[in-house]
């Protein structure tokens, strides 16, 4: 599953400042950015469709089977 | 905004409006309607943890509303 590698999905909690880019309780696919999470970011796909470095305190990470996060992913 | 622009924001431009952002429907339904814009520009930013940074920021921008949700695309 080498097109899912990389994509992590978790949980938005807080949205304070983004409520156009971010939507509390929805789920978000973050992409692998090591830079940034050693600032404690996460690069997060939001709802203009693009990536952007958010705080990871506005997130919770989530652990779904693997076929559910095969199709969250996919869908 | 959890990050601070420091001092002035350059190599500005608009590359999308209107329709053209594809969440223009949230835009207008939580801070009003207006011509919106989405832009961005090359700036200092200072995060939260007091670092300062060179970043490529977004945000979108409408008159008489004003800017809205820096974003970082990316440090520099």
């Amino acid at each position: 599953m080498t097109k899912s590698r990389g994509k992590q999905l978790v949980i938005c909690v807080d949205n304070e400042g983004y409520a156009a880019s971010l939507e509390k309780r929805k789920i978000y696919v973050t992409l692998r950015d090591p830079a940034a999470e050693k600032l404690d970011m996460l690069r997060i796909v939001d709802e203009s469709g693009e990536d952007y470095l958010y705080p990871k305190s506005f997130f919770r990470e989530i652990a779904l089977p693997l076929a559910v996060k095969r199709a969250v992913l996919a869908a | 905004m959890l990050f601070e622009v420091v001092g002035e924001i350059t190599a500005v431009e608009t590359f999308a409006s209107g329709s053209g952002i594809r969440e223009i429907a949230r835009l207008r339904r939580i801070y009003g309607r207006g011509r919106w814009r989405k832009r961005k520009g090359i700036a200092e930013v200072r995060l939260s943890n007091g670092s300062t940074h060179l970043a490529e920021i977004h945000w979108y921008e409408a008159a008489g509303i004003g800017r809205k949700e820096f974003k970082i695309k990316s440090l520099l």
